[in-house]
Formats: C-alpha cells, structure tokens, sequence
C-alpha cells in the first residue's frame, strides 16, 4: 500500500483513506462571460495527461477531510511531494 | 401513540467476548460536529481548552481536521448554539453509535481492516480512518480500550465483522 504525506495531518497515512481529484492548479477564469466557447471548453473539459510528473489535487477525505496539492509520476505512481492547497506550484 | 420512544440500537445490548478483546455498545451521548476556521473562537464559546493539533484529544473534544472537532458529552449536555459567530455548531448525536473495544487484543482486531498502524497510535489519540470500506472514527481511551463511532447504518456490518474478526 502507498503511504501518501497529509500536509494538514503531517504524516503519512495510507492510500485507501485518500480520493484524487483531478489536475491541479485549473483556474476558474475570473469574468466566465467573456470567455469564448473554446476557452470555455478548454477550462471545462481539457486535462494535461502527462507521461511522468503531474500536478494533482487530493482529498483525505476518510480522514482530515481537506483537499491538497500532489505532484506524482503517473509512470512509477511515486508521489514526489504534497501541498497544502493555495500553496504556489512547485 | 406510546408515550415513551424506544431507543432502537443496530447492534446487540450485551457484549460480544471472546478471547483476548470485548465489543461493546457503548451508552447513548451528545456529539457535536464543531466547525470553525481558528480553535480560539471555539473556546471563546464553549470556554474551554481546545485541541489545536489534529488527531488530539481534551475533555472529550477531539480534533479531526484543520477546522474541524467533534465533541461527545453526557447526554444531559447542553452547548450554546454559536449564533452570530463564525462557527458550525451541528447536533450529530444520533448519526453514529460507539462501539468500545477493549483487551489486549483491541489494537490487534482493529488493524485487521484498518491500515494504520494502531502500535503506535499513542493514548488520547483520535483520528477518523477506514475499516475495510466502512469510514470509523478511532479513538484511543487506553492503552488497552478504543472507542469506535461509527455511522449507524454501517454499525450492524461493522459489528459483523468486528465479532468475525474476534473469534478467529
């Protein structure tokens, strides 16, 4: 089993307590009305699938409950670090 | 109509006891979801201590998240309800039951389906996890002595599997 670091609980704790939430870092575009359909689409529908390093969110939901930042390599599953969300990109 | 409500338990009354660990039901209490961003504004109104650190325990109340505690208190227990503050104060008593388990084995039934290591889950310890699919709260009372809360509608299961687990 994967143990995945809780940046609010601060320790590791194991996968099955934690739900992936999609990439990170997706803004919310601040005046939705001025976006054209494509821009719209891309917000809405279009995801990076990268081979390698990739920026995630992550809830410890049966746990902390809180949403965070992961960086994981979807190659080897390994998870390079986590952030607490609202954290700059790293 | 009856004039008296019968409380209905989803698991037996008396305690399940095989070797080495007990399961038991334990009596009905007052729990409270507390919900604020700072433990100060909670014990502005509740005056008293509050765990800032998650996972740890004080007079009954324990912190599960950044923002979050649960309280349990007698059942003759009464909190101000928090108006006009920046909290969440909500009355959960009746979502969950708790289900004490106790012996030296406790710790030893309880990671059957928990993936922590219970070993070095220290006394006064709470923490909400996971036994196989069913989400629990965990905490430890003693050093031989858990308190399990567990949502009613999985505690008939949790309890099938807690004895299951007990007796092999």
């Amino acid at each position: 089993m994967i143990l995945i670091h809780c940046p609010y609980c601060d320790e590791k704790r194991p996968e099955i307590e934690f739900a992936n939430a999609g990439q990170a870092h997706v803004a919310r575009p601040l005046d939705p009305s001025s976006q054209s359909d494509e821009e719209w689409e891309a917000y809405l529908f279009i995801r990076a699938n990268p081979r390698g390093r990739h920026h995630e969110r992550w809830r410890h939901v049966h746990g902390c409950g809180r949403f965070f930042n992961a960086v994981r390599d979807t190659v080897t599953d390994k998870f390079e670090t986590t952030y607490k969300a609202g954290e700059p990109r790293r | 109509m009856s004039d008296v409500l019968i409380r209905n338990e989803p698991v037996p009354s008396t305690p399940f006891i095989a070797e080495g660990v007990t399961i038991s039901l334990a009596a009905p209490q007052n729990r409270y979801s507390l919900r604020a961003r700072t433990a100060q504004t909670l014990e502005t109104l509740l005056n008293v201590k509050v765990p800032k650190k998650i996972g740890a325990t004080e007079g009954g109340i324990a912190c599960l998240g950044p923002d979050e505690w649960l309280l349990r208190a007698e059942v003759s227990a009464t909190i101000p309800s928090g108006a006009g503050l920046p909290v969440a104060i909500t009355d959960i008593s009746d979502r969950s039951i708790c289900l004490v388990v106790e012996g030296p084995r406790a710790a030893e039934l309880l990671m059957t389906g928990c993936p922590l290591n219970l070993d070095n889950f220290v006394v006064g310890r709470a923490t909400r996890t996971i036994y196989e699919t069913v989400e629990i709260i965990i905490i430890r009372d003693d050093e031989d002595r858990f308190h399990v809360e567990v949502w009613r509608s999985f505690a008939a299961w949790l309890w099938a599997a807690f004895t299951a687990a007990a007796s092999h």
